[in-house]
């Protein structure tokens, strides 16, 4: 095969000189079957006695010259010119078309023809224009040998040869400008296409140094939610070489790593790209904690074409929020201890246990009692606060089940009810849906601290819970009980982080833990509401009502186009 | 007849001074005990009626205190009276605390639900 080509090759590099020598390469193998056909048939007519040896032997001594002829122009053309080997060839054709017939029939009769073919091949073996030179000759040749023979020159064919020759130059011409607009179009395409990946290649290294340097991990989801494209980084936070992270689906990438509670809410937000709140969300994976804020990614035409999820470090201000958090529960102890020696010693006092005491001395020891209760307020309501303000950082929205949340309280508080008698009922309305959105560890903070509270003030009776659909946007949760209610005075302060209480009222005995200015505080950062009545002696009722969509999921699905 | 004993486990000096005064006034002898181990030990020793027990106390956890107690045949008609700050931990306590005070607890509150033990 390489032989072949080998031999077959030409020397030329302009891709025009390469098709003629080419076409003659073609041209010279036909003349050789032709040739060879014909050295047989002379060799079988030869052998077989069918002629004279005499009268086939000029016929086959002609055949070899022909080989010779053209292995010779083969060769020019293989390691010399082409221009040379064609013209050679069309010369020789020429000359072999001028021998053979008689005379005769080379100027008048059926071998005229014969003529055309040279005309013809010039225009591609040589030049368009070639055709020309080629009729001049053919009709020199003709009129030499019509001359000869005393023949007039056909002068009529002549004309038809050189027309024959501005068919051909003018095909010829129109094929070789066509190829040539081909090749400048190529070649400018050539062009384009290697300025363009260039382009390309500087966008994407630019890309792909922007991506490798920023510190936060980012990963690339398909809409099939597999991920396409991971950066250094995120090997780094996760802990698996980015190779590994590249292929896998959102299911497989979380796998077990992830704690239940936080599983389904991540999954979900890989998956949709939709943030619940704009602080995205936090989950724990092995030692660190991570915060991830994804987004969808579309095209002009507005076309999603997958998701980006950015991944942060979280570890760092998760420990200072826990040490906040463990700090202001040292603190809150602290502080709150001495108060309560004082008010103790106090009541020590009021009750007459180390003497009899006075009505002016009542009154004094009542003093210090009330402003000692208030500053016992202003230090748990700040330090609740705090508290608050920390634990903000933390916040999940997420979808939750509210029979499920109810239970859980149900069954924290259901020891304590039991013991004290009361009837523990709780209930959810058929319309409310049993899947909300909201926080709902803080959701449960509320709860817990309304129904404690029931619970802790009500001596006999019940205490129930009630979740029903407030209208089309809110639910409401009821916390009621039997107890000892709250007086109207009381129930205008009950809310207040800063408690004002009336100079004039006697102190009243207060439970500590998660006021009730932090359930209203936890209400308002929800955006809903949260109502009391009561009558002392007769029980009270707390309903909080919420909206069915927490605000940030709203606004951040009316800002998404 | 002599007093009721009650036994008040409680590692703060004044809110201990305040408890024993409560029960004393409730009829009660009371003794103090600062630590869990000593409160451990004493338990071992004496027959109280009522133990006011901190959950929050050095050396054995008062979760501990109240195992014992509850596990110890001899100690089964003590009534405990559980003390603590953190209202969720009251909420969750088993049924082995006869009653649950969050802190802070008031004299005379302490004085008269005791005096219902008797």
């Amino acid at each position: 095969m390489r032989v072949i080509r080998h031999l077959l090759d030409v020397p030329s590099t302009d891709p025009d000189g390469q098709r003629r020598a080419r076409l003659l390469n073609i041209l010279l193998l036909g003349v050789t079957v032709v040739t060879l056909s014909a050295l047989l048939a002379t060799a079988v007519v030869g052998m077989t006695g069918l002629e004279e040896w005499e009268q086939i032997a000029p016929l086959s001594r002609g055949i070899q010259a022909a080989f010779v002829g053209i292995l010779t122009i083969f060769a020019i053309n293989r390691f010399w010119s082409g221009w040379l080997a064609s013209s050679l060839f069309l010369l020789l054709l020429t000359a072999v078309f001028a021998f053979t017939d008689t005379p005769q029939q080379v100027v008048d009769g059926r071998a005229l023809f014969l003529f055309a073919i040279p005309i013809m091949m010039a225009s591609v073996l040589l030049r368009p224009w070639a055709s020309f030179v080629m009729a001049t000759l053919v009709s020199l040749v003709i009129a030499v040998i019509a001359l000869s023979i005393d023949f007039v020159p056909p002068a009529p064919t002549m004309l038809g040869f050189f027309t024959i020759a501005l068919v051909a130059w003018l095909s010829a011409r129109s094929l070789e400008r066509a190829l040539k607009d081909l090749r400048v179009l190529n070649q400018d395409l050539d062009r384009r296409v290697v300025a363009r990946t260039r382009e390309l290649a500087e966008t994407l290294s630019k890309t792909q140094a922007i991506l490798e340097g920023i510190a936060d991990g980012v990963i690339v989801f398909d809409n099939d939610a597999q991920a396409i494209l991971a950066n250094p980084a995120i090997a780094g936070l996760l802990g698996w070489p980015t190779d590994e992270i590249v292929g896998c689906d959102v299911e497989t990438l979380i796998g077990d790593n992830v704690s239940s509670n936080d599983r389904d809410v991540l999954i979900d937000l890989l998956r949709s790209g939709e943030m619940a709140s704009p602080a995205g969300v936090k989950f724990e994976w092995g030692d660190k904690t991570l915060s991830v804020s994804a987004a969808t990614v579309s095209l002009n035409t507005g076309e999603i074409i997958g998701i980006v999820a950015v991944f942060r470090d979280f570890t760092r201000e998760a420990e200072i929020d826990r040490m906040k958090s463990s700090f202001m529960s040292t603190a809150s102890h602290e502080l709150r201890t001495p108060l309560n020696a004082i008010l103790g010693y106090t009541d020590m006092l009021q009750e007459g246990v180390c003497g009899p005491i006075s009505e002016r001395q009542r009154g004094t020891l009542e003093r210090i009692a009330v402003n000692t209760d208030r500053l016992l307020g202003l230090v748990s309501n700040l330090l609740d606060q705090a508290q608050i303000e920390a634990g903000m950082l933390m916040l999940n929205v997420a979808p939750f089940s509210l029979a499920d949340l109810i239970g859980d309280v149900v069954s924290m508080v259901d020891v304590l009810a039991r013991a004290k008698g009361l009837d523990l009922t709780s209930h959810i309305a058929d319309d409310v849906p049993t899947t909300l959105f909201g926080d709902r560890q803080r959701l449960h903070q509320i709860l817990i601290n309304l129904v404690g509270n029931a619970v802790k003030f009500t001596e006999e009776g019940s205490v129930s819970i009630r979740a029903y659909r407030a209208d089309a946007e809110r639910w409401a949760l009821k916390v009621a009980d039997t107890g000892c209610g709250i007086s109207l005075e009381a129930q205008e302060y009950v809310f207040d982080p800063f408690r004002r209480a009336d100079e004039s009222l006697t102190r009243e005995h207060t439970g500590t833990g998660l006021g009730l200015s932090i359930v209203k505080q936890l209400v308002d950062l929800m955006e809903g509401e949260i109502t009391l009545e009561s009558e002392v002696g007769r029980g009270s009722t707390f309903t909080v009502v919420l909206p069915m969509v927490p605000p940030a999921w709203s606004k951040l699905r009316a800002a998404s186009p | 007849m002599s007093n009721p004993i009650a036994l008040i486990v409680e590692d703060d000096y004044d809110l201990s001074n305040i408890f024993a005064e409560a029960l004393q006034a409730a009829g009660f002898e009371s003794e103090i005990i600062r630590t869990g181990d000593k409160a451990a030990a004493r338990l071992a020793s004496v027959t109280p009626d009522v133990v006011v027990l901190d959950l929050h106390l050095p050396g054995i956890a008062g979760t501990d205190i109240l195992d014992r107690i509850r596990a110890d045949s001899r100690l089964a008609e003590a009534r405990v009276i559980v003390v603590t700050a953190d209202a969720c931990m009251a909420e969750t306590l088993r049924e082995e605390a006869d009653l649950v005070l969050v802190k802070p607890i008031s004299f005379s509150q302490l004085r008269d639900l005791s005096a219902r033990l008797k």
